[in-house]
């Protein structure tokens, strides 16, 4: 049936108040648990039929807030400065990756280095749809505390993009 | 209070627990919250713990004196 209050939701985006702050979920029924789902059928940089433009603005919302909870005040601080992060490879000498929100990672090398990808953009997404910056800081942590994952999975690319799997 | 978050689609939802009240309802809700963990990493997602002030990748068993845990999202390439 034809609900004139969501569409009406979905049109202006939505009024409702934003809550950007950690608030605990009474029900732990209530928790969406992305992995137990599959999202290959969703089209790019999207979060599913059911999310209206006022779900994907409260999203992104809320994940500022978790992205600096996750990265801590001043790694959170040095992103507003420089608009990326970078982290010296514990592997490969010489190596640095660059991380910007919503994009590939970018491999640099120091002169006399060499990147030791065929092409110089990591492409790496999440298995389930996230808020961008939210990914990001999940993303920070995998290549500071797990890199051999990255490198594991790392899809290396020749240009820079959006990734597909975050909003 | 001690918590999860939960990053999903949804931006986070946050599941929490007090260790300072010994009740049915609050062991069931540290309960909750070591099952939820377990079943994340079952599916191949990582946690994160909140150690001085910064999230670090955690590979330890469920801590519930742990201030704060995060599921993070397992990666994949393309």
């Amino acid at each position: 049936m034809f609900d004139v209050r969501r569409a009406w939701r979905w049109l202006v985006g939505g009024s409702e108040l934003v809550t950007a702050e950690l608030e605990p979920t009474d029900d732990a029924d209530d928790i969406e648990r992305p992995w137990l789902r599959s999202w290959d059928h969703l089209p790019k940089r999207t979060a599913g039929p059911d999310f209206t433009r006022s779900d994907y603005r409260a999203a992104r919302q809320r994940a500022i807030e978790v992205a600096r909870a996750t990265l801590g005040d001043n790694l959170w601080a040095d992103l507003q400065r420089h608009g990326y992060l970078e982290l010296p490879s514990t592997l490969f000498d010489g190596i640095t990756y660059r991380l910007r929100v919503g994009r590939r990672i970018e491999v640099r090398a120091a002169p006399g280095c060499r990147v030791p990808w065929v092409y110089p953009y990591l492409c790496i997404n999440p298995t389930y749809p996230l808020p961008e910056i939210e990914f990001f800081a999940q993303l920070y942590l995998y290549v500071r505390d797990r890199e051999e994952e990255i490198v594991r999975v790392a899809a290396p690319q020749p240009w820079d993009q959006s990734l597909g799997r975050t909003f | 209070m001690h918590r999860i978050i939960v990053a999903n689609r949804r931006g986070h939802q946050v599941v929490e627990w007090d260790l300072d009240t010994d009740t049915e309802e609050a062991r069931e809700r540290i309960a909750e919250a070591e099952r939820i963990i377990q079943q994340a990493r079952q599916q191949g997602c990582v946690v994160s713990k909140k150690v001085d002030g910064k999230h670090v990748l955690d590979t330890a068993p469920f801590d519930p004196k742990v201030e704060e845990y995060q599921i993070i999202a397992p990666i994949a390439g393309g």
